[in-house]
């Protein structure tokens, strides 16, 4: 027995344990993750589309919600509008102490809660309705 | 145009379903990799051209082969420039020993046991843990054989300038005291690097082949001495006792036996005259007639299948490869795999189609010697060192051929073949002066060639038989001629060295 | 991006990755401790043979010069990241550290003269060769990472992307050269690089746009043939297209390994698409049947699969690679020998031929023992698993299939080469990414964990909510002016 690779051996050893360590606390980031997804709220909201005149998106189609969900024609929106009459960037639709908010963003023809324009923040309640360019939405409950 | 962007749980499940089956592949992938790293590790890792085991190989002193009384076969020394040198006491033990070169491998017990000399073939697992701390954890065992090198020797000069093997054994345990093999080659010139090549080549060119071990793997026309495992099968199965004879073979013995209109001949023995013969008798005067007819009763399927439980038809469980000896070539329509009774009867008397080596010829007489019991037949009796795997191997008993009175009726059969008035005369030189002996000869007829080769088994004392002796020397004539005397100078020396019983 | 998108941004601010700085802090020292167990060991073995008594052998690392840099890099790219402030994932990089820093340590291990190559002056062996590379490769993945905003250059293209790869496909065809055996190469002056590894990322890219444009129609109207179903007829064309390419790329380059992962990889996408296993039932019976007419037309196939089957049938000739891998895995055990401490050599030369590209696994296994190869696996599906998760969390088909494909590439490729180089299946040309040395491999892989990390952003963190008295308009003010 040689004093030297016995601590040679525990150095190997030591690397080997030191690779699971890694995955351990990898695993624990996993499933710390993994809770937060399923404890989070399912869907605070659904957008409704109640009336649409070109026809796309179809009447009908819901749109589930996230906390902060943007609306616009670009493509980095939470919501994308093909609408010639929606803005790059149209509206922010946010969820916050258990209220809804939408927001209009400078848009060209503005944002409109059932028939009045939005001027800043204006608080939604299920049912309400929400036209941004052509397109009409009606807010309703999540699906759990 | 792009499509309306919309969350879509259905590609998030498929895409885990989709993870979930790559993960099971991980899963049966690291158990291909358990299976190559913990089950098959041993083999892998000795595997004889794995680089590691060579470069072991290389630098190691390969372990001693030591002879039963501690005289030393093999060794390896560290030359001047400190190279391992692979050393042997003698060139009688080259069928054994066999080489272990560099260039060519190993060979005979040197490759058997190879892993052992180099001390890497252990499966201890707690040795296994311990030898990592250890800066030289290879430890080479030595390995000790039941062979005595003063009968090897003698053999060897007994069999002299003829190819030839001799096989001694001790019949209760089984245990190997001479395995000799002629010609025999200088191990240590093929062993060594710088006459390597030059002796390997002349060795190949060699038309007499002095690398084939005769004694295990040499397969000869037995003759005669196939009468005893005809015996033992008859005597087995029932279809002979004691007493049994046969009405057509006096009347038969001038003219031949007609088998299926084939002839067979037996001029050995006008010396009996009309008198029809027993067991005892057949086997003192080697009666061809009686035997094949003792075939024919016992039949070609109950012949092989006794023939099995003496090592016949596959080779023989043993420390050295071997080959295995045989009746027939296993292609005839006939039970057994004979092609008619003809072939029957003429493997009864050991001619036909039957070959056998050495070897399975003196483990039949050892199991006639140790009352019907076979026992197990090995050359290594220890493995010394202080590395893991280190062990005896004490003797087993392999197979009960016959009873102990059926025993003592073939022996006193065979010690009439030695001893008797006629069977003296087919036996010459085989009983030992003062000692009890029995055995068999042989005389066996090589198709293309006039000379015979002349064969030998044989024990004494007849009581507690202390040694069994097999020798064959190929096309030397008549078993008298060669075998018989050989045998019975060997077996006296054999009692001269361990004393009278 | 529009200027509208630019100002929507909300002003990055250096944000706290504490995660990845945690997982990189444990991965460094676990990469340190494997530098200084190869240092002990090569000082062991140097020493032994002179007998020099071993209590005098220090513990340094092995060479301190290179895994410094190396480590120094990937906090480096961490800080990066910690200043653009976007949220991405916090376990990809630190994985796929890791998986790099074992490579480079295998690297170092292994004779440094199997590969070289002169830069001004300098002659460059396989280790620094190996971490050159990698430090490219996180160069990529930083830009990627912090550069990538947006994906129309990705969804918009793709049949320019396709063509783009077809070219490059047909150029190897064309004017590749045989790098031993199989694997083409495409030298454009100094450098040579492996095209298929780049491919991999565009069929990828390909893919997740054609898929995503068309995945309602292949889910829903399929040919039905009794209980069976085919994707509807116009897209079969596409699809038998890819079956094409693959056998193509089979008996034209030889090259198995690049074959089984594209179509691998296929098949995955078109289910994560339309979910729908009977498209992928009918891709495998395709496989098969293009595996047989394979083995019987070609004989370059049948060697490699007779040589796979049984390769200890020829020791020394054609089954030598294989049969001296499976040997390495045998002297590995469990625990290994020890990193340094394997591969005997064979007349001074590597016991496994290639093993820098071909059969890192067999070093490693040899090395790290069973235990370390698990560890490696474990690596692979973490980065697997990330990539999934980024998939399933996306809104965008697009960028959900963007994503899975990446993350499954990378899986797929370390399934084949690991199962390959254990003679699971007949062994392939393919790398093993991030560990086999390669700097298009390299490449390719990091451009794949670049993309992937900048599609895991989550967007700005909602703002925590605010206190009861606040008045709602004070959230107008600061976003600008209103309509």
């Amino acid at each position: 027995m040689d004093g030297y690779l016995i601590t040679l051996w525990i150095l190997r050893l030591l690397f080997l344990a030191m690779l699971y360590g890694f995955l351990f606390v990898v695993g624990r980031v996993l499933i710390r993750d993994l809770r937060a997804a399923s404890r989070g709220p399912a869907e605070p909201g659904r957008l409704v589309v109640v009336a649409s005149p070109r026809g796309e998106p179809q009447v009908g189609v819901s749109y589930p919600l996230d906390a902060i969900t943007t609306l616009g024609r670009d493509l980095a929106s939470g919501i994308v509008m093909d609408d010639p009459y929606a803005s790059a960037l149209h509206a922010v639709l946010t969820y916050r102490n258990r209220t809804w908010y939408i927001e209009d963003k400078a848009s060209t023809n503005g944002t409109w809660v059932n028939g009045v324009a939005a001027a800043g923040p204006v608080e939604l309640g299920f049912g309400d309705e929400v036209r941004v360019g052509e397109v009409v939405f009606r807010l309703d409950r999540g699906r759990s | 145009m792009t499509a309306p962007s919309r969350r879509d749980t259905r590609i998030g499940a498929n895409a885990v379903r989709t993870g979930i089956v790559l993960a099971v592949t991980f899963a049966l992938i690291a158990t291909g990799a358990g299976y190559w790293q913990v089950v098959e590790a041993q083999k892998l890792s000795t595997a004889p051209d794995n680089p590691a085991v060579i470069a072991i190989a290389r630098r190691t002193l390969r372990g001693a082969i030591v002879d039963r009384n501690g005289a030393w076969l093999a060794r390896s020394v560290k030359d001047k420039n400190g190279e391992a040198q692979r050393q042997y006491r003698d060139r009688s033990l080259s069928g054994v020993l066999g080489y272990a070169s560099a260039r060519y491998g190993t060979a005979g017990l040197e490759r058997a046991y190879s892993t052992q000399l180099l001390g890497i073939g252990d499966a201890d697992p707690v040795h296994q843990l311990t030898a990592k701390f250890d800066p030289r954890p290879v430890k080479p065992l030595t390995v000790e054989l039941a062979l005595d090198l003063r009968l090897q020797e003698a053999a060897v000069a007994g069999l002299g300038k003829d190819s030839g093997a001799v096989v001694m054994l001790d019949p209760a345990t089984g245990e190997i005291l001479a395995l000799a093999s002629t010609p025999t080659y200088d191990e240590g010139a093929v062993s060594n690097p710088a006459t390597a090549d030059d002796a390997f080549a002349a060795l190949q060119a060699n038309a007499n082949s002095p690398l084939l071990p005769r004694a295990t793997q040499g397969r000869y026309v037995p003759g005669s001495v196939f009468k005893v495992v005809t015996a033992i099968a008859g005597l087995d199965s029932g279809a002979i006792t004691g007493t049994t004879t046969f009405p057509q073979q006096p009347g038969a013995e001038a003219k031949g036996l007609l088998v299926d209109g084939f002839r067979i001949k037996d001029g050995h023995h006008p010396a009996t005259g009309g008198t029809a013969l027993d067991l005892v008798g057949a086997t003192e005067v080697s009666c061809n007639i009686w035997y094949a007819l003792a075939g024919l009763a016992i039949g070609g399927g109950r012949l092989v299948e006794e023939a099995a439980k003496l090592g016949f038809g596959a080779p023989i469980p043993f420390d050295l490869p071997t080959a295995a000896s045989r009746l027939n070539d296993g292609t005839g329509s006939a039970p057994g795999g004979f092609a008619d009774d003809v072939e029957l009867a003429n493997a009864a008397f050991g001619q036909g189609g039957t070959f056998v080596t050495p070897l399975q010829m003196a483990l039949v007489a050892a199991a006639v010697a140790n009352d019907g019991v076979l026992m197990r037949p090995h050359l290594v009796t220890a493995l010394q060192g202080t590395a893991g795997g280190a062990r005896t191997v004490g003797p087993e008993s392999w197979n009960r051929v016959l009873t102990s009175a059926q025993a003592d009726l073939l022996k006193a059969a065979m010690q009439q073949a030695v001893e008797g008035d006629l069977g003296r005369m087919y036996t010459v030189g085989a009983a030992v002066p003062g000692i009890p002996t029995a055995g068999k000869s042989g005389t066996a007829q090589v198709v293309g060639s006039p000379d015979p080769h002349s064969w030998f088994i044989g024990f004494a004392p007849v009581d507690h038989p202390k040694v069994v002796i097999a020798v064959l020397v190929a096309n030397g004539g008549h078993g008298a001629e060669r075998a018989a005397p050989l045998a019975g100078l060997l077996m006296a020396n054999y009692f001269a060295l361990y004393g009278k019983p | 991006m529009t200027a509208a998108a630019i100002r929507f941004q909300p002003r990055l601010r250096p944000r706290p990755r504490s995660t990845e700085l945690g997982l990189l802090v444990i991965a460094s020292l676990t990469l340190l401790m494997g530098a200084i167990s190869l240092g002990a060991t090569e000082r062991y073995l140097a020493a032994s043979p002179k007998g020099v008594t071993l209590g005098a052998l220090g513990f340094g690392p092995a060479d301190p010069f290179g895994i410094g840099l190396y480590v120094g890099a990937l906090f480096a790219v961490h800080a990066i990241l910690v200043l653009a402030g976007r949220r991405l994932d916090q376990v990809l990089l630190p994985a796929a550290g890791l998986l790099g820093g074992i490579g480079l340590l295998l690297m170092q291990r292994l004779p440094q003269d199997l590969v070289s190559q002169q830069l001004g002056g300098l002659v460059l062996g396989l280790g620094r060769l190996q971490l050159l590379w990698l430090l490219v490769a996180l160069t990529v993945i930083t830009v990627l990472a912090v550069g990538v905003r947006g994906d129309r250059w990705l969804r918009s293209y793709k049949y320019t992307w396709a063509a783009v790869g077809i070219a490059l496909l047909l150029l190897t065809f064309v004017f590749g050269s045989d790098t031993g055996g199989a694997r083409l190469a495409l030298t454009v002056g100094p450098f040579s690089g492996q095209p298929s590894e780049l491919l991999k990322v565009i069929l990828v890219v390909f893919l997740a746009g054609y898929l995503s444009e068309n995945r309602s129609l292949l889910a829903e109207e399929s040919l039905r043939l009794g209980p069976l179903r085919f994707p509807p007829l116009p897209y079969l064309a596409p699809m038998g297209a890819m079956w094409a390419i693959a056998l193509g790329i089979v008996i034209v380059q030889r090259d198995l390994g690049a074959a089984l992962l594209f179509f691998a990889v296929f098949l995955a996408l078109l289910y994560t698409a339309t979910g729908r296993a009977s498209y992928v039932g009918w891709g495998i019976v395709l496989f098969l049947a293009g595996s047989w007419a394979l083995y019987n037309l070609f004989p370059h196939v049948r060697i490699r699969v007779d040589n796979w089957i049984d390769p200890f049938r020829d020791p020394s000739g054609a089954g030598f690679q294989a049969v001296q891998a499976l040997y390495a895995f045998g002297r590995g055990g469990i625990l290994g020998v020890g990193l340094g401490n394997g591969l005997p050599t064979i007349g001074g030369h590597m016991p496994v031929p290639a093993v820098h590209t071909d059969y890192p696994l067999a070093a490693l296994g040899e090395e790290l023992g069973l235990v370390g190869l698990l560890a490696i696996l474990g690596l692979y599906l973490v980065v697997v698993q990330r990539g999934l998760r980024i998939a399933a969390s996306l809104h965008d088909d697009f960028r959900a299939l963007l994503a899975a494909g990446l993350a499954l590439v990378i899986g797929i490729q370390a399934c084949i080469i690991t199962a390959g180089n254990l003679k699971l299946i007949p062994l392939t040309g393919i790398t093993l990414p991030f560990v086999s040395y390669g700097g298009s491999s390299l490449l390719a892989n990091a451009i794949a964990v670049g993309l992937l990390l900048a599609l895991s952003d989550r967007g700005p963190q909602p703002p925590p909510p605010p206190r009861r008295r606040l008045r709602l308009v004070r959230l107008g003010r600061r976003r600008g002016a209103t309509a």
